[in-house]
């Protein structure tokens, strides 16, 4: 057989310009499994030689590269798309076969449909002859059944003529439809894949590569959680499509996810990772803190001298020792500026109020564990550090404190703490956060505070910026803002909804102190 | 011009651009184009000085910026370096329009006769603005016309260039710098940056000293300074500058073994270029590009002063992070430079692989980011300026839904033409905003907003 | 002005046609209108969307079902993709459970097929009626649990119900057969005029007025001769 890597060199670009140029590196041959064709692995693609010579004896090696190249390449192109996509296909399979392995099975032969069936319509592709040629089993069949009467083909099935009609019915080349879609499927395949987990056949994967999360670039599964997280309707929500691949996932987020100072890996709660991968669509912006002017103005450029304007800043030279319109240049003045306190982003203290007015982050989305978790985030970005102080009934012990860090992790886990119970801080615990600086102050609560007014003199006295959000509206709301407003350095926003959050502008006042 | 010629020229402009590579700025390549490696900051000035184009170069100070557009000017259209020096506009607040543009001949001025004294930089065919952050905002606008059309005008004389190239360099913002207007930002063909070479070639670079001597030569600068600044028209003084070029260029021959291109042969190059059409896959995914950073569901066009923060359904698209609207010179220059990429590989069509080239560098400086992409984006690891990294991202995306739908996307062109020669059809419906886009140049008005 | 798709003039590019995006396309047809009948028969028959189950009303909204449904070709496997699309979609704003069965029952009615299955258990909410005025020489095979008024105005048909079914089942029907493998609830077979309901499990309650036809418990006849509330 001649050398499968100068055949893969040849056939590589001709697969790339038939796919229009898709970002991947270049595959390469390796001696993988007889029975699975390909892997993917972060985008790289890897063919297995031995599957090639295997399946060399009724088609030519050239077809058999471009046909699986084809395959990797429309599962890139077009489904399943994103991580995202992936995992929402799963729990939509899931919700209907309720067994894991079986779900994954019938999302694996979803995506091949989809991107298989795609490719086939809009490109010349030996794609088929491979599959006309597949060692089957009972739900390869099946599933081959759809294939054939969909691409108009003969794969030489001669069964499941019912089937394969209802099947062919979902529209696979609509991706809005793959939700609604992948139910029917897997409710359609469901005795085969039923058969084939009895025969123990499920672990087994598909002669065309299986779909798994390693698949999936570190930024691509950092993305796609991202976009789950603001698809998913509550915690419980993501909680549900995430679960299964928590170890996975754990893996592959970066160390940067975790905080600078994490140490090892390990399972990440996933409340936590819903929330940081929530906040994380939202920027939120800050003001920094202002340099100073010098107050005296310097020469900065020139502008034409006209009739009427003082003589005083005429430049003799460049106006070459003549007074006209249009020759005579005069200097205009600029004031300079200093650099006085150094521009920047301080810390921050974030005071979040747990008690048992408001959400439980557990089961429905908090929008003061998000608001909080954006502002953190900025903060961190602008190179700041964050203390947190979580309370419930502060005085009974319910209360969490953090003291200034960086590490991302630490920090979500003190937000995602959640006392019920009482409403009441103690100023003490605020005071010894404050430590010697004057940091920025994050607060957000319902204000249904036991003792807000202490909150109220504490923030009538204190120099720091305070950005106040409150959860909704209640006469305590209006107590504190009616209170808060002649404060120059105390911001207020309201909060009702995911919508109102990017509109927190932190630090913001209205009035330098510096 | 017969094939023989054609493949002559290239073969030239290669050896120029390989000399330049090899011998004068040193760099490591970061880009790779059907397989061939290139720094995307020399392949980039190359064809903007080679095709008359407009580029605005970034980096920090001391990367190369000026020194690779000086060489690339000086190769390409034949001129010793001291001449190249002498036209440079260096960006400050005391420049002024006498400087920059022109002067009054004093002697003639106090006689009561207005004549003017051009400058290099108005006279010649290459154009190099150091810094031009620097300039101030008011003198930022006195050289958009010049630097649009090559038209310049001062007292009531003015000339206009037959051929020109603009370079202008700017470093990142600090204390002394302005912001570039915008209209001036829109007229730049392209913005790349002056990357540091690494350490190894910076040593490189480090103990070999000045390499431009071969780019010198004091006798022909000489005579260059007689004729620009002799009191003749502009037209005859530029054909004398020609031929001083002619024996710069058999110099360099003699000594360096290049061969340069005159003026005749870079017309040349120019109309082969034209000629070099576009492929049914770049032609559809240019518009789709273009769609999506024009298109606005809610108000008809993206507009700088309108925000559609909420609710929009098309958040997937480009048109949900950006804030302006992209200009009609954005498609010229890409048409331009992917058609000169085109012609410097040797291709017969502009195809998707030197759109994806060209777009991330021609998008750039044009785009307006909402503040929440910036904040996304800001801190993510990556190679390049965040502008232009953005950039790249954003082709990269658009490619990948264009690779999606490609076939669905040319259909619906396909099917757009057919009504336009007035066949009865259904327009096709989708979600992109190309497909609304085709839907309004068929004449149907959205009425679900 | 100058055409500005020149470059995709058909003699520059073809459009290329797929099987699959024909049988999606050929079956959409049908679908829309399938569920464009039902959303008409909600929006002419239920006022205000508010659902009380009289008698004449009944047979109107089914009339007017049957009605919408004249000379459309489809089969048992659209009749699935309907009930999928009512029982949890955005393209069918409101499914109330009376209406939609009545619906279900006029496609089962009206379609070619002699013998359709449905599967209830993949559906979250229930369907009322389902079988309604089903006729002699059709099948219906419920498998899981129907919703209340299965098999009322069976028309000399057999339905089969591999679950339980609601209360009410049977309810004034013509002549038939109705087998239920697992419970019924109150007033089964009450204004039965003929046929036959089999369950196989318990009968929570029987009708009190019984004009006709057999009732069978556990394949014991327990009506109209002997009368038992079994709870």
């Amino acid at each position: 057989m001649p050398d499968l890597d100068d055949i893969l060199k040849t056939v590589w670009p001709n697969v790339r310009r038939r796919h229009l140029f898709p970002e991947l590196p270049i595959p390469e041959c390796v001696d993988g499994e007889l029975r699975v064709g390909l892997d993917i692995n972060r985008k790289k693609i890897s063919i297995s030689r031995k599957f090639v010579k295997e399946m060399s004896v009724v088609l030519k090696p050239q077809e058999i590269l471009e046909g699986l190249l084809d395959h990797a390449v429309s599962h890139y192109i077009y489904c399943p798309w994103n991580l995202a996509n992936h995992l929402q296909l799963y729990a939509e399979a899931k919700a209907v076969l309720d067994d894991k392995e079986m779900a994954l099975r019938a999302t694996d032969c979803f995506m091949d449909v989809v991107a298989d069936t795609l490719c086939v319509s809009q490109k010349e592709t030996p794609l088929p002859k491979i599959y006309r040629h597949l060692e089957l089993t009972v739900l390869d069949e099946a599933v081959h059944a759809l294939l054939q009467r969909i691409w108009g083909i003969d794969l030489g099935v001669k069964a499941y003529e019912e089937l394969s009609s209802r099947l062919s019915r979902i529209p696979y080349g609509d991706r809005s439809s793959w939700m609604k879609g992948i139910r029917r499927f897997s409710k359609l395949i469901q005795p085969f894949l039923e058969m084939e987990k009895d025969f123990g056949n499920l672990d087994t994967p598909c002669p065309m590569g299986g779909h798994g999360l390693q698949q999936y670039s570190t930024q691509e599964i950092e993305e796609g959680l991202k976009d789950l997280a603001l698809d998913a309707v509550s915690p419980a929500d993501f909680e549900e499509i995430v679960h299964d691949f928590e170890d996975e996932i754990s893996e592959a987020i970066q160390p940067a996810s975790q905080g600078s100072d994490s140490a090892s890996a390990g399972s990440m709660d996933t409340n936590i990772l819903y929330y940081m991968k929530l906040a994380e669509n939202y920027a939120l912006p800050i003001r920094k803190v202002p340099k100073e002017n010098s107050g005296s103005t310097y020469p900065d450029h020139h502008i034409s001298w006209e009739v009427g304007l003082p003589y005083q800043d005429i430049d003799p030279w460049t106006s070459f020792g003549k007074f006209m319109p249009g020759i005579t240049q005069a200097w205009k003045r600029r004031e300079g500026q200093v650099y006085g306190k150094e521009e920047g982003v301080p810390d921050c203290m974030v005071i979040i109020d747990s008690s048992g007015s408001m959400k439980d982050l557990r089961c429905d989305l908090s929008y003061a564990v998000l608001g909080a978790a954006c502002a953190c985030d900025t903060y961190l970005k602008n190179d700041a550090q964050v203390a947190v102080y979580n309370f419930g009934d502060a005085s009974a012990g319910g209360r969490q404190i953090l003291t200034y860090t960086r590490n991302r992790r630490e920090i979500y886990a003190t937000l995602c703490r959640y006392f019920a119970g009482g409403t009441k801080f103690l100023v003490e615990d605020i005071d010894a956060l404050q430590m010697n600086r004057v940091p920025d102050i994050f607060m957000i609560s319902d204000m249904q505070i036991t003792n807000l007014e202490i909150l109220i003199q504490y923030f009538n006295k204190c120099k720091n910026r305070v950005t106040a959000v409150h959860i909704g509206n209640n006469e305590h709301v209006s107590t504190f803002c009616h209170t808060m407003d002649l404060r120059k350095n105390v911001v207020i926003y309201g909060v009702e909804n995911k919508e109102d959050i990017p509109r927190i502008v932190l630090g913001k006042i209205r009035q330098d102190l510096y | 011009m017969s094939l023989t010629e054609q493949n002559g020229l290239r073969k030239a402009a290669w050896q120029i651009h390989d000399y330049i590579r090899a011998e004068l700025v040193l760099t490591r390549p970061d880009m790779d184009v059907k397989g061939i490696p290139f720094n995307s900051g020399l392949l980039m000035s190359f064809l903007t000085g080679l095709f008359q184009g407009k580029e605005l170069i970034i980096g920090e100070p001391g990367l190369g910026k000026t020194t690779s557009a000086e060489y690339v000017c000086a190769l390409l259209y034949r001129f010793p370096l001291g001449v190249i020096w002498r036209s440079e506009v260096a960006g400050h607040p005391e420049q002024t329009e006498e400087k920059i543009i022109g002067r009054p001949d004093l002697g003639k001025l106090n006689q009561g006769d207005e004549v003017v004294v051009w400058s290099y930089f108005t006279l010649l065919p290459v154009k190099i603005i150091d810094e031009i952050n620097r300039l101030p905002e008011t003198k930022q606008s006195m050289i958009l016309d010049g630097v649009d059309r090559g038209k310049w005008e001062y007292l009531n004389d003015a000339i206009i260039n037959q051929e020109f190239c603009l370079f202008a360099t700017a470093n990142y913002h600090d204390i002394g710098t302005n912001t570039i207007i915008a209209p001036l930002i829109d007229r730049f063909d392209l913005m790349v940056e002056s990357k540091h070479p690494g350490p190894n070639l910076a040593y490189q670079i480090g103990i070999r000293g000045s390499n431009g001597l071969t780019l010198r030569h004091k006798d022909l600068e000489d005579e260059f300074h007689q004729i620009l600044s002799a009191r003749l028209p502009y037209h005859v003084r530029m054909e004398r500058v020609e031929e001083i070029c002619a024996r710069f260029a058999e110099t360099l021959e003699k000594e360096s073994g290049i061969r340069t291109l005159s003026s005749v042969e870079r017309q040349a190059i120019r109309l082969q270029k034209e000629q070099i059409p576009f492929d049914l896959d770049s032609s559809a995914f240019l518009r789709l590009v273009l769609a999506e950073l024009s298109f606005c569901h809610r108000f008809g066009q993206k507009r700088s002063h309108e925000m559609c923060e909420e609710g929009c359904h098309f958040t997937g698209y480009l048109c949900s992070t950006i804030q302006n609207c992209v200009s009609n010179r954005l498609p010229i220059s890409v048409r331009s430079i992917s058609q000169a990429l085109a012609w410097f590989i040797g291709d017969e069509t502009v195809g998707l692989e030197h759109l994806m080239a060209v777009l991330p560098h021609a998008l750039a400086h044009r785009i307006q980011w909402k503040e929440r992409a910036l904040a996304q984006s800001d801190k993510e690891a990556r190679d390049d300026p965040l502008a232009i990294y953005m950039a790249k991202k954003a082709v990269k995306e658009m490619h990948r839904r264009y690779m999606e739908q490609s076939s669905q996307v040319k259909d619906a062109l396909s099917i757009a033409c057919r009504i336009a020669e007035g066949e009865k059809a259904e327009p096709i419906r989708g979600d992109h905003p190309i497909y609304w886009e085709i839907m309004k140049d068929m004449g149907e008005v959205i009425s679900e907003r | 002005m100058k055409n500005p798709f020149s470059d995709f003039r058909p003699g520059n590019y073809q459009i290329k046609e797929s099987p699959v995006q024909r049988i999606v396309e050929e079956k959409q047809d049908v679908f829309n209108h399938i569920i464009k009948g039902y959303l008409d028969l909600v929006e002419n028959e239920i006022k205000d969307l508010a659902w009380v189950v009289e008698h004449s009303r009944v047979v109107k909204v089914y009339g007017a079902a049957v009605e919408g449904l004249r000379d459309l070709q489809y089969d048992q496997a659209y009749i699935e993709e309907f009930c999928a699309e009512l029982d949890g979609s955005n393209s069918i704003p409101y499914m109330i459970p009376g209406p939609a069965g009545l619906y279900v029952s006029a496609l089962v009615n009206c379609s070619q097929e002699s013998h359709i299955s449905l599967r209830l258990g993949d559906y979250q909410r229930p369907f009322h009626f389902l079988g309604y005025g089903l006729p002699e020489g059709k099948t219906l095979t419920l498998q899981g649990d129907g919703g209340d008024f299965i098999g009322a105005g069976l028309n000399g048909g057999r339905l089969v119900v591999q679950g339980s079914a609601g209360n009410w089942c049977g309810a004034g029907m013509m002549g038939g057969e109705i087998r239920v493998d697992r419970h019924t609830g109150r007033n089964t077979g009450e204004w039965m005029q003929g046929g036959e309901i089999r369950v196989d499990g318990q009968i929570h309650g029987i009708g009190k007025t019984l004009f006709g036809g057999c009732i069978f418990k556990q394949g014991r006849l327990i009506a109209p001769q002997e009368v038992e509330q079994v709870f």
